[in-house]
């Protein structure tokens, strides 16, 4: 872990230096504060000794501009004073500063608070991993791991004011399960959660990397295709017709032959392409597939 | 440095204990800190002729206080009491307060030298 000392006192620095570093720390030095701020930007620093007393930019102004300039890593910072009165330790932990020590240093008492640093700076990596993570997992539907209807909608939001921008056409297809009631009645919810969990995987195998599918609401899941054309958006999905009705579906009591119908359309056809109209649109094309006769897609 | 070198009394002008225990009883390195810090006090000191002869109490201070830092650092106590009185002085405006500490400070430090010269060299 790298620790940034900042003390314009060559003698303090020296011998910060060399205590730091015999404890296993990256350690990258600063003679002033201007030199501090520029490290902090340069350097992967996450630990920071900072002297109060500097010219130039002092510790205390440092102190504020790490925490007003709050970059993706929290850094921990220790700062450096002879003062001892209440009233400074309250300003310098006010002006964000998580430690105080005064000088000249107790290294024994200075090796142990690095070490509370260091895991501060640990459980915070932590959390945001966690936090990466759930939102991760907000983002998908929990049966099928598929996006979800928020998630799906805001890449369909996104990728037509790109298409905008970029003159570029972006289609959907809608996708219904045949039958699907049919299927929870006679064979139960969970015959019917297998159904979904194995035409979801089905049809994400199918795609391309640039597009995404989400469920959009019980057995229905949205595709959005950038960069896609009606005819190309048809031809994708007769392979996902294709890819469903191709593969049984293993439940406990046998196996079940599953269908599904597509309806698509594409943002080059509509006069006010928002993502609304282009899911009507979708929708209404798979109503007519159904009408046809279910197992079909209807791209025109 | 060994433990016959070892300053006796308080006319030392470096607790040589508190000094090694702070960096690993490791004696070259302290010797190396001596001289930063002698050569580092040698330009300190001629700002602060300066500043207490142009009475610029506010150079005085931030100079002492300097000084009062690096001294405790290397436990040199006459050292930090001087710069200290002198950091006092600054903020109080007492320049004659100033003039008899820097004159003190002076003779702590020719103390310093002398000690490093016979003792540590």
């Amino acid at each position: 872990m790298k620790i940034l000392v900042a003390e314009d006192d060559r003698v303090s620095l020296r011998i910060l230096e060399k205590n730091i570093r015999d404890w296993g720390y990256d350690i990258v030095v600063a003679a002033n504060g201007d030199q501090a701020l520029r490290k902090i930007g340069d350097e992967n620093v996450r630990l920071a000794i900072l002297d109060w007393m500097m010219p130039g930019i002092n510790g205390l102004e440092i102190c504020k501009h790490i925490r007003q300039n709050n970059g993706s890593n929290y850094i921990y910072i220790i700062l450096l004073t002879s003062r001892d009165r209440s009233q400074d330790i309250l300003e310098g932990l006010e002006s964000g500063a998580d430690d105080y020590m005064t000088k000249p240093v107790n290294f024994l008492e200075l090796r142990a608070r690095l070490k509370t640093g260091r895991r501060i700076v640990e459980l915070e990596d932590k959390l945001l991993e966690s936090n990466r993570k759930l939102k991760d997992l907000a983002s998908r539907d929990s049966l099928t791991s598929l996006w979800n209807r928020a998630n799906i909608m805001r890449f369909l939001e996104e990728n037509l004011e790109r298409g905008k921008r970029e003159k570029q056409p972006v289609s959907t297809i809608m996708v219904d399960i045949d039958d699907f009631k049919r299927t929870n009645d006679t064979c139960g919810h969970l015959a019917g959660d297998i159904v979904l969990i194995q035409v979801a995987k089905q049809m994400e195998r199918c795609l391309r990397k640039y597009d995404k599918i989400g469920r959009y609401g019980g057995d229905e899941m949205l595709v959005v295709l950038p960069g896609c054309g009606l005819k190309e958006a048809g031809g994708i999905a007769e392979r996902l017709r294709l890819a469903v009705a191709g593969e049984k579906v293993r439940i406990p009591a046998g196996e079940l032959e599953i269908s599904v119908t597509l309806g698509c359309s594409s943002s080059a056809d509509l006069s006010r392409p928002t993502p609304e109209a282009l899911v009507q649109a979708s929708d209404a094309a798979l109503y007519r597939g159904k009408k046809q006769g279910k197992n079909c897609v209807v791209a025109e | 440095m060994n433990q016959a070198q070892k300053p006796r009394g308080t006319s030392s002008p470096i607790d040589m204990e508190d000094a090694l225990a702070r960096i690993g009883g490791d004696e070259d390195f302290l010797r190396e800190l001596l001289e930063l810090y002698v050569e580092d006090f040698s330009s300190r000191y001629v700002l602060l002729d300066k500043a207490v002869r142009g009475g610029d109490l506010k150079a005085v201070a931030e100079l002492g206080h300097t000084i009062k830092g690096s001294s405790a650092n290397l436990s040199l106590p006459s050292l930090r009491k001087q710069a200290f009185n002198l950091e006092k002085a600054g903020k109080n405006g007492d320049l004659g307060k100033a003039r008899t500490s820097l004159a003190a400070l002076g003779t702590e430090f020719r103390k310093l030298k002398v000690f490093i010269a016979t003792r540590v060299a």
